[in-house]
């Protein structure tokens, strides 16, 4: 979020707003709705942060290869040995002449160990693979078109696939069958590889692939080790790495946890990986959620992801901006099929706010919907059961006791007497970004909006807001100066 | 709009051949590969002669087992396309039983095929009458697929040279299956499903393989080539590249009563019938050759009464018991002295190429000589050391493979059991 103050961008006027005031039954079309959705999603995929000139590109190899064993006993240094055979056999294979990756959207095919290269050369540089995908990849609708080809995409991503190759030169020798009767144990698992290796545009695309099929076996081991550390008895986990993205000059760095264990059981080893990457202990990097999301991946959600950095930001003399930090996605009036035009913003801003710590890895409940905030402001006393399925406000105060209850998050509440006042507070949150970095959630007049940001200097500030249909930066004109608001301020818990 | 089946000048001499030799119907197997527009068939294959029967009547099952058999010696591409009858009994009465032949066949065929039948699959099946003193033809075909459907009137037109041209589309592909047998050995049939289900996840693996000619990946409407000139033979290499089904969630360690491993190598084949064969025609041909040939020898071995499997009787101990057999190795004997098209056999390794020659004849009338059998593609294997660490190798094969009655081939078992020594001394020796 850091890189917002660094570059000095033009402040644009943002006017699609909508302010339904609860006595209109006027609904608001959807068709205007979709537009003001569609014009997000166009501005994310055309606009561009100016990006360092080093572009780097990601290469990234998935792949499954299988594991199998057979154990004659089931005594652990006995598993242990026979793993560590079975591992060992899998590296051989990835250094073998059978290894194959392909390229994705294109009829690239390399056998990295044997050196033979289909459809590129092996002095091709990363940057020629990347023109490759683009120009060979199927139109796939309006959004690419628009998308501005001298502008590369900061974070562009190449996607390998392993494969084996099953055939080999002959004449080879006829199969044996072996059949052994015994009783014993026996394992078969399909290990799912998965490697990222950053690399420089004029790298070529032979390093890459030597600096990959290190990478794949260096994750065997390792994914060895974690199979062998979790291992109970008669039960192995099946390893899964996981990337994540650290604060630079770290980057990416793969993990390999083991699968279906859940979060709070693994913090002996998110404590380790804060210490070995010298993070701090007060904020999560490790969690399952946080695991880094690839620019060519969709999010299974179909949610907006961070519409505010469509934006181009404000740059006023000697001011700073301050935003939330991370993750969360946008909700907002008539999604969902929820018809809470007019009376719901509250709601949805609760709703993002839920969606950060969902995402930052906080809680791993999901965004709760209407009923289930309002059965949670009955359950705590605060409402009388009727309120369930209605369609009433909620304010901060509400606010606040959802997030205690549903996710045990605590917040502050901020009361502001009237709205010019608003202006001077302009510090306060500027902190609250700084050290919690959370969403702040914003009610009073006749609606409520989600604040993300703060900039300001003496009598300019502007914030960075988004309600009901647009999010943009609103001067202090904004506010009703005599209505007074209450703000709600989740707190970031200091957790790992 | 009947089918048209275009038929080399060869099988017309052939069955012509076969006309005035006895009274009795002649039944055999048309054979050859079909395409949406027409089929082709290269080889007339007569039923052997079985001594209970001695001609008299058709017998069904026979013709069926016949079938079953000369399927498995066909590589991708042949297959079997129908039956003819040689009879001079009028033509309209003999459509019944030709219709129970043909059903019968596909039937057994169809219940030993492993890979799974694709949506282009051409499902009609010829039957072919022939008058032996008119030498007149009437070729009519069923639907297999509709258990009821009705004789449609088909053309049948000699050519010659129809096989000569075939594209060949060929691979060695390395197996290595690993399938576990079931805990309690109280039924036969429990381990040969499991063996099923395993043959079944390694028959996926190669189904959704990536399949490469010549080093690349070609889209599946294009030609294998462009501009090539007719009558030149063409051969080309595949290559098959693979991957494993993901599965994410804690693996427990699961018992199991033994293993059943299959390691080494196939030569698969293909014939394509047109010299622009498209390369979707090209994969789906040798992928099913491939299968076929994996899952054929497997079956072929483990049918066999092997001699050990009296002796184990004992499950209580945790006594290892490990037997190890080479699966016979394919053969391939070209159909004609010219022409790309061949046909293939199994040689166990007790037998000797004689047999092979033996069975050629007997069961597709083909006349070869050893001399003309290509063994190249597949060499023996050899038992390696590891699972017996006492027994010396030569007494192992004699032990576990089954007795035949053939000098011939105690004679090569003692010829391979002196192979087998030597090669494990260079091993040890290596080692």
């Amino acid at each position: 979020m850091s890189v917002f103050t660094q570059f000095p961008l033009v402040f644009p006027v943002f006017v699609a707003s909508s302010l339904p005031l609860p006595a209109t039954t006027q609904k608001i079309p959807t068709a205007y709705r979709l537009l003001s959705y569609l014009f997000f999603y166009f501005l994310s995929c055309a606009s561009q942060v100016v990006a360092d000139p080093n572009t780097l590109t990601m290469f990234r190899v998935k792949g499954s290869l299988e594991l199998r064993c057979q154990l004659d006993s089931t005594e652990a240094s006995h598993i242990q040995k026979v793993l560590s055979r079975a591992f060992e056999s899998l590296r051989t294979q990835m250094k073998s002449e059978s290894c194959v990756f392909t390229v994705c959207d294109t009829p690239v095919i390399i056998w990295p160990n044997k050196g033979v290269f289909e459809d590129i050369s092996p002095e091709s540089s990363c940057d020629d693979v990347l023109q490759r995908i683009q120009s060979d990849k199927p139109e796939s609708g309006g959004k690419r078109a628009t998308k501005k080809k001298s502008k590369k995409d900061l974070s562009s991503v190449v996607s390998l696939y392993l494969l084996v190759e099953v055939t080999k030169p002959g004449p080879l020798s006829a199969p044996v069958i072996s059949k052994t009767v015994q009783k014993s144990h026996f394992l078969s698992a399909a290990l799912p590889l998965d490697c990222a290796v950053r690399t420089h545009c004029k790298e070529t695309i032979k390093d890459v692939c030597d600096r990959l099929v290190e990478a794949l076996t260096q994750q065997l081991c390792e994914m060895e080790k974690v199979m062998l550390q979790h291992m109970k008895g008669t039960t192995l986990l099946i390893p899964e790495p996981l990337h994540f993205l650290l604060p630079e000059p770290k980057g990416l760095v793969t993990v390999i946890f083991p699968a279906g264990v859940p979060d709070k059981e693994l913090e002996t080893q998110r404590r380790e990986l804060h210490q070995r990457f010298e993070l701090s202990d007060d904020r999560p990097y490790f969690r399952r959620a946080n695991a880094y999301h690839f620019p060519n991946e969709p999010y299974k959600d179909g949610y907006l992801r961070n519409p505010h950095n469509a934006l181009t930001h404000p740059t006023l003399e000697n001011g700073k901006v301050y935003m939330v930090q991370g993750i969360y996605s946008y909700h907002h009036y008539m999604q969902d099929r929820m018809d809470d035009n007019g009376w719901g913003c509250a709601y949805r801003s609760l709703q993002t706010i839920c969606s950060w710590f969902q995402q930052q890895g906080y809680v791993e409940q999901p965004v709760p919907s209407h009923k289930e905030i309002q059965q949670a402001l009955v359950d705590v006393g605060d409402k009388q059961a009727s309120f369930v399925g209605s369609r009433q406000w909620i304010g901060s105060i509400e606010v606040q006791a959802v997030l205690n209850h549903l996710l045990g998050i605590t917040s502050k509440i901020m009361f502001v007497s009237q709205g010019s006042e608003l202006a001077s507070k302009g510090r306060e949150l500027a902190n609250h970004f700084l050290t919690e970095g959370t969403p702040i959630m914003i009610g009073g007049g006749v609606l409520a909006h989600t604040i993300l940001g703060w900039h300001g200097v003496s009598l300019q500030d502007r914030f960075l807001m988004h309600t009901m249909g647009w999010c943009g930066w609103k001067g202090p004109e904004f506010w009703d100066q005599t209505a007074y608001y209450n703000l709600c301020l989740p707190q970031r818990p200091r957790v790992i | 709009m009947g089918r048209v089946y275009i038929v080399d000048e060869d099988v017309e001499g052939y069955l012509s051949k076969l006309c005035p030799q006895q009274a009795g119907p002649v039944t055999g197997l048309l054979i050859g590969q079909s395409s949406a527009q027409k089929d082709y068939v290269v080889i007339a294959a007569p039923t052997p002669k079985d001594e209970e029967s001695a001609g008299k009547t058709v017998d069904k099952e026979w013709v069926s087992e016949h079938a079953r058999q000369v399927s498995r010696m066909l590589p991708g591409g042949l297959t079997v396309l129908g039956v003819f009858m040689i009879t001079d009994a009028d033509a309209k009465d003999t459509v019944t039983t030709l219709r129970q032949l043909v059903f019968g066949v596909e039937k057994l065929i169809s219940s030993e095929q492993q890979w799974s039948p694709a949506e282009d699959d051409v499902t009609d099946c010829v039957t072919l009458h022939v008058n032996p003193k008119t030498r007149k033809t009437v070729c009519r075909t069923f639907d297999i697929k509709d258990p009821k459907s009705t004789a449609k009137p088909a053309e049948w037109k000699y050519q010659s040279g129809v096989g000569s041209s075939w594209t060949t589309v060929s691979c060695w592909l390395n197996v290595d299956l690993f399938i576990p047998l079931p805990e309690s050995r109280t039924t036969k049939g429990s381990a040969h499903k499991c063996l099923q289900e395993g043959l079944n996840v390694w028959t996926q693996q190669i189904e959704n393989a990536v399949f490469l000619i010549n080093g690349k990946k070609l889209p599946e409407d294009s030609e294998l080539t462009s501009g090539q000139r007719r009558n030149v033979r063409q051969t080309y290499t595949a290559q098959l590249l693979t991957t494993v089904e993901e599965q994410r969630s804690a693996h427990v360690l699961q018992r199991c009563g033994g293993s059943v491993s299959v390691r080494g190598a196939a030569h698969c084949r293909a014939f394509l019938h047109t010299h622009k064969p498209k390369v979707k025609l090209a994969e789906k041909l040798l992928k099913r050759d491939a299968i076929s040939t994996v899952a054929t020898r497997v079956q072929m071995l483990l049918d066999e009464p092997l001699a050990s499997e009296e002796q184990i009787k004992d499950t209580s101990g945790d006594k290892q018991q490990t037997e190890e057999n080479c699966l016979p190795r394919r053969i391939f004997c070209p159909l004609r002295a010219s022409g790309s098209l061949h046909v293939c056999d199994y040689q166990f390794s007790d037998e000797g190429l004689s047999e092979i020659v033996d069975r050629l004849k007997e069961m597709l009338d083909i006349d070869t000589a050893e001399e003309d059998l290509d063994t190249t593609q597949e060499m023996t294997a050899e038992i390696t050391q590891s699972s017996f660490p006492t027994d010396p190798p030569e007494e192992t094969n004699e032990e576990l493979e089954p007795k035949r009655n053939n000098y011939i081939g105690a004679f090569m078992a003692a010829a391979a059991a002196l192979l087998a020594t030597a090669a494990s001394m260079i091993y040890f020796s290596d080692m």
